[in-house]
């Protein structure tokens, strides 16, 4: 048995064919890390505008009247836009004022264009709006960020008891409903000002005022989604834990000042290890297990290799065996190339900052090292690759015909995303057994919600176990059957 | 002398078509048995049955004693074959193919591929790429990965193709060694029957799925005893007058086809009539003429 699986491996490594592959993969993962590295910036959510976009912006201006009725609105939002890009100019770029521009300064020049070009001009109210816009433009050259704080927090502060004295001074249940609601959220936005203020989060494009204004927004949804807790259908629940978990990786990120969202560094691409290359790793096993039968078939060396003293059951299971191990030959060769590109490119340095995920299952937050995470998504997401592999051998041996074996898995597993998107979408039941539903056992992982209700862990190992021996009994029967045509 | 193949009323259909009908056959020990019929006769199937290569509607083979259907591992350890064309891994040298084989035996050593290598005259080409082989060195290379672990059943079909007129006889030669020396029963196919001549023992012929004689090689030459004799004289137009069977060939030659017992009367009767006889001859019968006589039809179709 082992110098049968021994041979099928000699067979496959001496063809060109496997190192072209995993040099193309090397290419791509060179190209990818080059990418993230020169490329995205993970963090811009506020830019500055281009030369070009401004200069065009300028020229559409001068085709336009602003005396004209069909053209008054269309003039008064380019200006605008135009106005508020060259004011961000002002500043360097991922810097926080132009956050500020955007978010505070911009609807103030808006109003102020329109009482300038406007159908109902007012020349005064347009001064003091400019007034307006000066001084805060001073407070923005004065890098006096915590001015604009405080006027969050006086905004919340201020919300915060005309909401309450609104509730004191109602009856209607519905209404003090709704309130609650507000108060909440109100409380929420004080609370982020509060601590802005105390921990000197600057506004702008860094990992923490992002995360500061993450934990808002999803605090939000979480404190809505709250209100009927009892009565949210499956598709809210989800939400509701999505949000939740945001909400406290955020809180995590926050409080330990650790950016573990970062992406453009070895630790981030590892996260997404398996998003990125479950494709590549895909294709190559699948190309493997669609050809380690038929091949033989095609060639005609099927005959050497039944003629020697093994059953044929043997030599079936050792070339699935083989599958097996190019499987984890592929995974691991292909990680070892990211880990030495990633190395070379961001260093190893990040790999010290664990992974954080919240578990739902201890409703606190839990720190795992670097890679018994990745181990974690590879072994929880195994099963797609040996089902696919599966499949793929199996067409082989029953069809003898690799083209067809490799097209249907590659798209089966295309397919598969579209088809859960329908089962989930329409909440088509009977999908839940279906296979794709089920292979990926990551959407357990830490107690999370999966994809439909009452799927669990056992009940998708089984289903998984089922299908691949389905797969397996077949392709055993037809080979041990299998008369050798003539060649 | 032990039976190291046999075969008895072997039957395979396909669908509804019956492609051999009872065909028995039997190989002793150093035996080098012809298997001749024209192309489509069912050879190849029969060589298929035998190696388990396709199921058996009904018959039994027993290689070594063991049942080829019940006992396979068994039955096909001691077998060694090239069915159709020899088949090799075409991007692995020739030296991997046969390593690939021999790692599945367990007494094969590097010796024994250097051994069988020196054998088969591959000593030269053996670390190129069996892409890079001609049609005769594949078959070369086949014949050694089927003896690498020195089966006691040797099965070549149609080994001859392909190869020159000097090949051909370097694989008789190194079958017949094989055969005496290593004691190996050898089943050889051929459509082509002038090849299998010299060297087989016996000879068995299947047509469209039957097998229509089986003998030893001596036995068959000699069936028919009436012999084609040349005799050379003065006159032969005379001597025509004279011997009612002969036919003319030239004028100073005529042919009889009658048993040798009754040469002795002619060239009295010749003498009698003062006809000077030079030289009588006998036409060897070739096995081709005694195959035609028994299939009353062309060997290759």
């Amino acid at each position: 048995m082992i110098s049968l699986i021994k041979n099928e491996l000699t067979k496959i490594f001496k063809k060109k064919t496997i190192y072209i592959t995993f040099l193309v993969v090397l290419a791509f993962i060179i190209f990818s890390n080059c990418m993230t590295k020169y490329v995205t910036n993970s963090y811009s959510s506020y830019y500055r505008y281009s030369e070009e976009t401004i200069k065009s912006m300028e020229s559409t201006l001068e085709t336009l009247d602003p005396n004209k009725a069909s053209d008054n609105t269309m003039y008064i939002g380019i200006k605008s836009e135009l106005d508020t890009a060259k004011l961000t100019n002002k500043y360097p770029e991922n810097s926080w004022q132009i956050q500020i521009i955007y978010n505070k300064i911009s609807p103030l020049i808006n109003e102020k264009n329109t009482y300038e070009y406007g159908v109902n001009k007012d020349e005064t109210k347009a001064q003091e709006m400019q007034a307006q816009i000066d001084e805060l433009q001073q407070k923005l050259d004065n890098d006096d960020w915590k001015y604009f704080a405080n006027e969050d927090l006086e905004t919340a502060n201020q919300t915060l008891s005309n909401l309450k004295e609104q509730r004191n001074n109602t009856e209607d249940k519905q209404l003090i409903k709704d309130l609650e609601i507000q108060i909440k959220q109100a409380e929420i936005s004080k609370e982020v000002a509060e601590y802005r203020i105390n921990q000197e989060i600057k506004y702008g494009n860094d990992y923490l005022n992002q995360a500061l204004e993450a934990y808002q927004s999803y605090s939000i949804t979480v404190a809505e989604l709250e209100q009927n807790l009892d009565s949210l259908t499956y598709n809210e629940k989800q939400q509701y834990n999505q949000s939740l978990k945001y909400v406290e990786e955020n809180r995590y990120i926050l409080e330990n000042k650790v950016d573990i969202n970062k992406s453009d560094d070895l630790r981030g691409i590892l996260e997404n290890f398996m998003n990125q290359y479950s494709l590549f790793i895909i294709v190559i096993v699948v190309m493997i297990a669609g050809t380690i039968v038929s091949e033989e078939f095609n060639k005609g060396t099927i005959k050497l290799l039944l003629i020697k003293p093994y059953s044929r059951k043997k030599i079936l299971l050792a070339k699935f065996l083989t599958t097996l191990i190019i499987i984890v030959f592929t995974i691991i060769t292909i990680l070892v190339m990211q880990l030495i590109v990633g190395g070379i490119m961001f260093g190893f340095d990040s790999l010290s900052i664990p992974m954080v995920e919240y578990n739902f299952n201890t409703n606190a937050i839990q720190e795992i090292n670097v890679f018994a995470y990745l181990g974690l998504q590879i072994l929880t997401q195994l099963p797609i690759i040996i089902l696919l592999g599966t499949l793929a051998f199996a067409l082989s041996t029953i069809f003898n015909n690799s083209a067809l074996a490799i097209t249907i898995s590659l798209l089966g597993f295309m397919s598969a995303s579209i088809i859960n998107q329908i089962a989930i979408t329409f909440n088509v039941q009977i999908l839940k057994y279906f296979v794709t539903m089920n292979w990926d056992l990551s959407q357990y992982l830490f107690g999370a919600l999966p994809m439909m209700p009452n799927m669990t862990m056992l009940s998708s190992i089984v289903i998984c176990i089922i299908y691949f021996l389905i797969m397996m009994i077949v392709a055993f029967i037809v080979f041990k059957k299998k008369n050798i045509k003539n060649i | 002398m032990e039976t190291v193949l046999k075969c008895e009323n072997l039957s395979k259909k396909f669908g509804k078509r019956l492609i051999l009908k009872d065909v028995s056959l039997e190989l002793k020990k150093g035996d080098i048995l012809g298997f001749i019929g024209p192309n489509g006769a069912g050879k190849t199937t029969t060589i298929k049955l035998i190696l388990g290569l396709q199921g058996i509607t009904s018959g039994t083979v027993y290689i070594n004693g063991y049942d080829v259907q019940k006992n396979f591992t068994k039955a096909i350890e001691k077998v060694g074959a090239i069915v159709e064309n020899p088949d090799m891994y075409m991007y692995l040298t020739g030296y991997e193919n046969l390593k690939l084989v021999a790692n599945l035996y367990k007494n094969v050593d590097k010796k024994r591929i250097d051994e069988v290598v020196k054998l088969v005259k591959l000593e030269n080409r053996i670390n190129d790429k069996v892409s890079k082989y001609s049609l005769g060195m594949r078959q070369r290379l086949g014949i050694a990965q089927a003896i690498l672990h020195k089966p006691s059943l040797l099965i070549l079909d149609e080994p001859t193709n392909g190869l020159d007129p000097e090949g051909i006889k370097e694989m008789r030669e190194l079958l017949v060694e094989l055969a005496q020396k290593e004691g190996m029963a050898i089943l050889i196919s051929s459509h082509n029957l002038a090849e299998l001549d010299s060297f087989c023992n016996k000879i068995c012929i299947i047509k469209n799925g039957q097998i229509i004689e089986t003998s030893e090689i001596s036995e068959m030459k000699n069936a028919s005893h009436k012999n084609i004799h040349i005799f050379e004289v003065d006159n032969s137009e005379k001597a025509g007058k004279v011997i009612e069977e002969a036919v003319i060939i030239s004028k100073t030659e005529f042919k009889v086809e009658t048993e040798k017992e009754n040469v002795p009367e002619i060239v009295n009767k010749l003498v009698k009539n003062a006809i000077k006889i030079y030289e009588i001859k006998e036409e060897q019968k070739s096995l081709e003429d005694a195959f035609l006589e028994k299939t009353g039809g062309n060997v290759i179709d």
